[in-house]
């Protein structure tokens, strides 16, 4: 039986991994809720500003945090051309498969890039406040746990606000809960697409600046990432940001307790585990409300 | 008098609007059934729970006297039950020839092995081809065919799987005059032949002039029953529905 | 195009595919070659066998490379830890998968399209997971040896062999294929891929199609993926549960054509030997996979049909432009022409 200083450690980084997943998952929920395009290449722009990260930190000395004010504006053009150039031009009738693929494609794409351009070699930040950490009821916990965890309520927030409160954000919520009704009230759902899809990635270079705080990157870890994402937003409600948000907590706080028993490698079949139980008993996701589709 | 299909206190929702509520129908065998009634009052969701489409939330449906609600479709097909769908659905990349041919049902291993276009069933498939008169366009692609000539090829398809009832969802949906004319007459002469109908329909000259028994919905419920000439002066139907 | 001449053309190809299988081994100038060759043979049995699925059904699934590697350490594993001879192995170890198909696919069928894919990628990545870390078991990811079914052969007469093996396999998987194509069932596939409710409308059981479509290509990747332990001899989890080996089964499905029976072996013959120029030319670098991406990205973007179905249409055209544009037209063919025009909207 776990110590209950374990135990509330294990609570407590549960919920700051649930919180980074949250931010992870968002934007690969978004992409599916605008377009029903499966983005498998997310998790491979997570890995690229991850690097840029550590590069511009280890290569120019800046803060990896600092990098994010190229990264975050240079993802988001690149999510507009993305959506722009090639996604629209997939015909419609096979549209979520062919997406796949596409981005298949494109993830390939971008992990052989990073591989040619920084070797397979494993690199890590090594930041001045990469070993801190403070205490709390007997629980150590990393500051840049903290720290990633902030970034990622932070952008959420600021996600939510957008999409409740602007009228952008409502043009996108219209154009993901029905397409043709946002076009006849007049809504350019290319453009709102467009941006949705710079937002998707946007969120994508925040939280691989978070993950480049804390984690040891090599090209092909993406794969290691796509798995667990898809799996918290079917669990979540596909298209639903707040159900992705809710499922990667729960799903985040799982795998931080099953550490203790079952070891870090084994801890992460509670994804697949998770997934597989969400296509059987209830495939439109468990949190997703009415937002929430079926493939 | 027979039943064909039945259903009692009929209930779906779909989150917070109510398509059906309460809906007990009976349908007669050997004769053509109209369903009718405004948009939005249920025809097509009762036509999809009744095929296994969708799953119904309460109440019960049977075909001859079995239960079929929790069937699948496919089952409910084998069981004589045939259907075509308000936008014609047909398989666009296959010819117009393969598309019947897919209503073939093989028995067991050896069946499914079989070549596809075994001359019995191809004879059979062109049969209903050239009744529906579009024996011309036997390896015409579906997608490349025009929308009438679809719902020909539609229902000549569900014609081949010899349903013993035939569910038709707006036959007369985007179809010119002359074509209608030719659906209808179509009807009558497989009625006669002992297949029994069951059509939804707005177009209220064809209904009026093929149908035997005609029952009428408004909000997920029948309202009125009947033969023509009683419903086309009912009240509570020229109220609800058909205007003056 | 016409029956007749899709059968000419069906058994000018096999004639001439059967040739190039026999005389390869003797043809190839080093043993270096005739095991790329066997390489690129291995694709093209499992792109066929990914094609069971993929081209009858519509249902994209990248995580094949699960199936070949279940199959690869199965046999390995009876082998080494049931003792049982190398072929007898192969056997067992395909039935194995097969039996261990029907329980993902019925989880996996349950759902279509991008959640399909999802759960397949899912798989894979799972198995990946559990190959590597059960090492005690399967070799973890120090890998596993598996020994040489004929242990007194030379490395050339080893791919011989393996070389007429591989091919033997491709001409049963092609033979399959074939059959079921042409078959009853294979029509309520492709009705399922057209519109898989309509299918079931007209009385298909489209579950249990799938799933049975899904047992048959299971079965026959897990031969390749056995096969290839037997002629390999050294087994990683790293390559064998590999999401990209998946990947490129199915861009060379696509690549060639889904919809033929020759497409995937001509995609697995395009994509094969291009892989192995990249290697040359990029060397051991990463960049293979960017060039694996970019051609991917292509093919899905402009030619999702596949090569030969754009041959095909090509040849189509050329044909009609040699055709009058004006055809001599009798008073009776006119009036049933009128006749059918009354039918048209």
């Amino acid at each position: 039986m776990p110590s209950g200083a374990l135990l509330f450690q294990s609570i407590i980084l549960g919920l700051l991994l649930g919180g980074l997943y949250a931010l992870l998952a968002a934007g690969l929920t978004l992409y599916f809720g605008i377009m029903r395009v499966v983005m498998i290449a997310h998790s491979a722009f997570l890995i690229l500003a991850a690097y840029l990260a550590w590069w511009s930190h280890a290569r120019l000395g800046i803060d990896p945090l600092l990098s994010m004010i190229v990264t975050v504006p240079l993802f988001f053009g690149a999510g507009v051309l993305l959506q722009r150039m090639l996604l629209s031009r997939l015909r419609s009738a096979t549209l979520t498969m062919m997406s796949v693929l596409l981005t298949f494609a494109i993830a390939l794409i971008v992990e052989g890039l990073l591989g040619y351009a920084f070797t397979g070699t494993q690199r890590r930040i090594q930041l001045g406040y990469g070993s801190a950490s403070f205490g709390l009821f007997g629980a150590r916990i990393a500051v840049v746990k903290l720290i990633a965890f902030g970034l990622a309520v932070i952008s959420l927030a600021v996600l939510y606000l957008l999409m409740k409160r602007t009228t952008f954000g409502w043009a996108l919520r219209a154009t993901i809960q029905h397409r043709d009704a946002a076009r006849l009230v007049g809504i350019d759902t290319e453009k709102v697409a467009g941006y949705g899809f710079g937002i998707g990635l946007a969120t994508a270079a925040i939280g691989g600046t978070a993950l480049s705080l804390d984690t040891t990157i090599y090209p092909s870890l993406h794969w290691h990432w796509i798995g667990p994402l898809m799996a918290i937003i079917v669990v979540g409600g596909l298209g639903s940001v707040p159900g992705a948000a809710a499922a990667a907590i729960l799903l985040g706080l799982m795998q931080s307790l099953l550490q203790i028993p079952m070891g870090t490698t084994w801890a992460q079949t509670i994804f697949y585990l998770a997934l597989f139980a969400t296509l059987a008993f209830r495939p439109q996701g468990f949190f997703g409300g009415r937002l929430a589709q079926r493939f | 008098m027979t039943t064909s299909l039945e259903t009692t206190d009929l209930r779906k929702a779909f989150g917070g609007v109510v398509a059906l509520d309460g809906a007990t129908v009976s349908f007669r065998h050997g004769q053509v059934n109209a369903l009718i009634g405004p948009n939005g009052s249920g025809k097509t969701t009762f036509f999809n729970c009744v095929t296994g489409m969708i799953r119904a939330d309460s109440g019960r449906i049977t075909y001859r006297g079995s239960d079929i609600a929790r069937k699948a479709p496919h089952a409910i097909a084998r069981a004589g039950v045939g259907r075509t769908f308000q936008l014609c659905r047909v398989f666009p990349r296959m010819s117009a020839l393969d598309n019947v041919l897919a209503a073939v049902r093989p028995g067991g291993l050896a069946g499914g092995l079989r070549g596809a276009r075994h001359r019995a069933e191809v004879d059979r498939a062109r049969g209903w081809l050239t009744r529906l008169g579009i024996e011309h366009l036997a390896e015409i692609e579906a997608r490349n065919m025009s929308w009438g000539q679809q719902k020909l090829l539609e229902l000549a398809g569900v014609l081949m799987g010899e349903p013993e009832t035939v569910l038709l969802d707006e036959p007369a949906g985007g179809v010119n005059p002359a074509l209608l004319d030719r659906i209808g007459t179509l009807v009558r002469e497989l009625n006669a032949e002992g297949r029994t109908f069951v059509i939804v329909e707005h177009n209220m000259d064809l209904v009026m002039s093929i149908s035997d028994h005609i029952v009428v919905f408004d909000r997920g419920r029948p309202i009125a029953e009947g033969p023509p000439a009683l419903i086309r002066t009912d009240e509570r139907v020229l109220g609800a529905y058909l205007g003056v | 195009m016409p029956n007749v001449s899709k059968r000419v053309l069906t058994g000018v190809g096999l004639v001439l595919l059967a040739a190039a299988a026999i005389s390869f081994p003797s043809l190839a100038p080093n043993p270096y070659i005739l095991s790329a060759g066997i390489v690129v043979v291995n694709y093209a049995v499992l792109a066929t066998s990914w094609n069971f699925v993929g081209g009858f059904t519509g249902y994209i699934s990248l995580g094949h490379g699960a199936l070949a590697g279940l199959g690869g350490y199965a046999t390995a594993l009876l082998v080494t830890k049931a003792g049982l001879p190398s072929f007898v192995a192969l056997a067992v170890a395909a039935l194995l998968v097969a039996a261990l198909a029907v329980p993902i696919g019925l989880a996996a069928l349950r759902v279509r399209g991008a959640s399909f894919v999802i759960v397949s990628i899912a798989l894979v990545l799972i198995l990946l997971l559990v190959f590597q870390s059960w090492a005690s078991f399967t070799g973890g990811s120090r890998g596993l040896v598996v020994p040489r079914p004929f242990p007194g052969l030379l490395r050339p007469e080893h791919h011989r062999v393996f070389f007429y093996l591989f091919s033997g396999l491709l001409a049963l998987a092609l033979l399959a294929w074939w059959l079921i194509d042409r078959s009853r069932f294979g029509l309520g596939l492709k009705a399922i891929r057209e519109d898989e409710d309509k299918a079931e409308s007209l009385g298909t059981p489209t579950f249990a199609y799938k799933l049975i479509v899904f047992v048959v290509s299971a079965a026959f990747t897990a031969l390749a993926g056995g096969l290839y332990a037997l002629w390999f001899g050294d087994l990683d989890p790293v390559f064998q549960f590999s999401i990209l080996t998946g990947s490129y089964l199915v861009l060379m499905a696509l690549l060639g054509g889904v919809r033929n029976l020759f497409g995937p072996l001509a995609g697995a013959l395009i994509v094969g030997i291009a892989l192995e120029y990249f290697k040359g030319q990029f060397g051991n670098t990463p960049l293979h996979l960017v060039a694996t991406g970019v051609l991917l990205g292509l093919v899905v973007m402009f030619m999702p049909d596949g090569v030969l179905p754009a041959l095909g249409s090509l040849v189509q055209r050329f044909r009609k432009a040699e055709q009058g544009s004006i055809r001599e037209v009798s008073a009776s063919e006119l009036l049933a022409q009128r006749k059918r025009e009354e039918v048209r909207q």
